[in-house]
């Protein structure tokens, strides 16, 4: 797995969602578990004034050297879609067979690029499920980052941790069930032919 | 293999700087993106044994930094441009005052460039600018602005967007050493209570009854000249591709980072393009350009309605300078709206590029 991701390096990817699912915290996790596991990232947020609803989207890219990268990416290996709205832009980057990982509980079929290679995964259901509909977000972190085996799982998680605030402490448990969830429902997922 | 990094939002990264760089005070009122900024300070500064206040107003953040200052510490405060715009007096006071501090500039865009550069206080005083591309950068500037301050007991300001504040990247943020710095004999930190021979920091330099000062005429010779030096000595400026370019673009801030990209790809393709970045917005760094721009074509690239463009113009004939930029805002007023992008700034010089050829061809 080590050797798939260090040839998938330097990977740069957009997540798209609306205000209120998580998109920052999925991506900050992300970001902030690669560097704990010795690499170099950027991240870029993008949102408006709105605390729920608005367009909210990070692009981060992930190297084993300093990242040498604009804030707005010009193309990507691959995307999140936590919601077909505000996702133009992201599908309009993907490169050529790049990942398309959907948030498949929500996103309109409609929008996912011809040619991309399709992950899906029904986060909204499954965080329903475990009874904690805002941890969609967090099972999406968890399904990426065991389809490109960025970091160990654990890695993942305290890296969540890390940046769940102190008045917020409650909901690390079930934060963590669902990444769980979240890194089994790629299972069987391979990225062979992939760009990246 | 390489030291730890830590992963910090470029308004964190900023915050970590400005603290290892010594500041011990800060004062500013919220408004997005600089509110990242103040956050940060508000929960690092009181650990770091500095104060961070969070003022009723720009006006009143701007005193206390003024009033910091003078007193000697470290002293910084910062908003965007809006919030600056409220600042001006004070910081023209601080200028002719020589009261030392840090403006941070956490812009909403590229427009706030005549106000940093120009000001909007009264008498004749400038203000250091340094315009930082990236994170990494703007790091080094924290605390280059605070030796400049210290240096010529001036404001000093850094310039930031709110790409460079909401952009996190890894990070090993530690004190940088710019040489060293005269003691600070001048500043109210009481020592000379009760004895009789209490200093002033007054911009008119009127001094006492007992202990004249040189007043207003001499006074406000010494800060012009003061300037002068300053503009002959602290110029910065980064030139990438200009010895076989014919074409020179010339870009600073966050913008020079996406015409950077631009250019090296338009290289690439054959094009015979340059970059000429401003580091210090002021002094303006106009005698390199006008040697680098020598006989070129010059691009001027920036997201507004063309204000480095009016500095260009001093140095680079009119008529060899064309300005490909514009005012970009998004929806919210508080991002770059579609310009801050590669293929549509490598888009902005191609098309300049292709007229010159045309033209070119035209005249044979």
């Amino acid at each position: 797995m080590a050797d798939s991701t260090r040839n998938a390096l330097p990977l740069a990817v957009t997540v798209s969602g609306i205000g209120g699912q998580g998109i920052q915290l999925l991506s900050k996790t992300l970001a902030l578990a690669a560097t704990k596991a010795g690499r170099h990232a950027m991240l870029a947020a993008d949102y408006g004034g709105e605390m729920r609803g608005g367009p909210s989207s990070t692009s981060f890219v992930i190297d084993d050297k300093p990242v040498n990268a604009l804030p707005i990416l010009e193309e990507t290996d691959a995307i999140v879609l936590s919601h077909h709205k505000f996702s133009e832009r992201a599908v309009e980057r993907l490169l050529p067979g790049g990942v398309c990982m959907v948030n498949s509980s929500i996103v309109d079929q409609s929008v996912i690029p011809t040619g991309a290679r399709v992950i899906e995964v029904p986060a909204a259901d499954l965080a329903k499920k475990l009874g904690s509909p805002q941890t969609s977000g967090l099972i999406l972190a968890a399904a990426f980052n065991s389809l490109y085996g960025l970091v160990d799982h654990e890695t993942l998680v305290d890296a969540m941790r890390d940046l769940i605030p102190p008045y917020r402490q409650q909901a690390i448990p079930k934060n963590i069930e669902a990444m769980a969830v979240g890194r089994d429902a790629v299972a069987g997922h391979d990225l062979a032919g992939a760009p990246a | 293999m390489s030291e730890e990094l830590e992963l910090l939002e470029g308004t964190a990264a900023i915050a970590k700087s400005a603290i290892a760089a010594g500041m011990t005070f800060f004062a500013g009122y919220p408004m997005s993106p600089f509110t990242g900024l103040l956050e940060s300070l508000s929960a690092m500064m009181p650990e770091a044994g500095g104060v961070c206040i969070n003022a009723e107003s720009e006006i009143e953040g701007v005193n206390m930094t003024l009033g910091a200052g003078a007193a000697g510490a470290r002293a910084g405060t910062g908003s965007c441009g809006q919030g600056i715009a409220l600042m001006q007096e004070a910081i023209a006071e601080a200028a002719l005052n020589e009261t030392p501090f840090v403006v941070f500039n956490l812009a909403r865009g590229a427009s706030d460039y005549f106000q940093c550069t120009k000001g909007g206080g009264w008498n004749d005083y400038r203000t250091i600018t340094l315009a930082p591309k990236s994170v990494h950068e703007a790091v080094e500037h924290t605390q280059l602005a605070f030796h400049l301050a210290d240096k010529y007991r001036a404001p000093a300001i850094v310039y930031g967007d709110p790409l460079m504040a909401r952009t996190t990247v890894g990070i090993n943020i530690k004190k940088l050493d710019f040489g060293d710095l005269p003691q600070k004999d001048w500043a109210l930190d009481g020592s000379m209570s009760g004895t009789g021979k209490s200093r002033q920091v007054w911009t008119w330099a009127m001094g006492k009854v007992t202990d004249p000062g040189p007043e207003m005429d001499a006074h406000w010779r010494y800060i012009a000249e003061k300037f002068n030096t300053i503009d002959g000595i602290e110029q910065r400026h980064e030139e990438l591709w200009c010895d076989d370019a014919d074409t020179i673009v010339v870009a600073w801030g966050t913008g020079a980072l996406f015409a950077e990209k631009a250019v090296s790809e338009l290289r690439k393709a054959g094009h015979k393009v340059g970059i000429f970045r401003p580091i210090t917005l002021w002094p303006f760094p106009g005698p390199a350009l006008e040697r680098v721009a020598e006989g070129k074509r010059v691009l001027v690239f920036e997201a507004n309605a063309g204000q480095c463009l009016e500095d260009v113009y001093q140095w680079v004939p009119r008529r060899r300078v064309t300005f490909i930029g514009r005012v970009s805002v998004d929806h919210t007023g508080m991002n770059f709206g579609d310009i801050m992008d590669a293929p549509v700034v490598r888009q902005l010089i191609l098309e300049h590029l292709d007229n010159q050829a045309a033209t070119a061809g035209a005249n044979q």
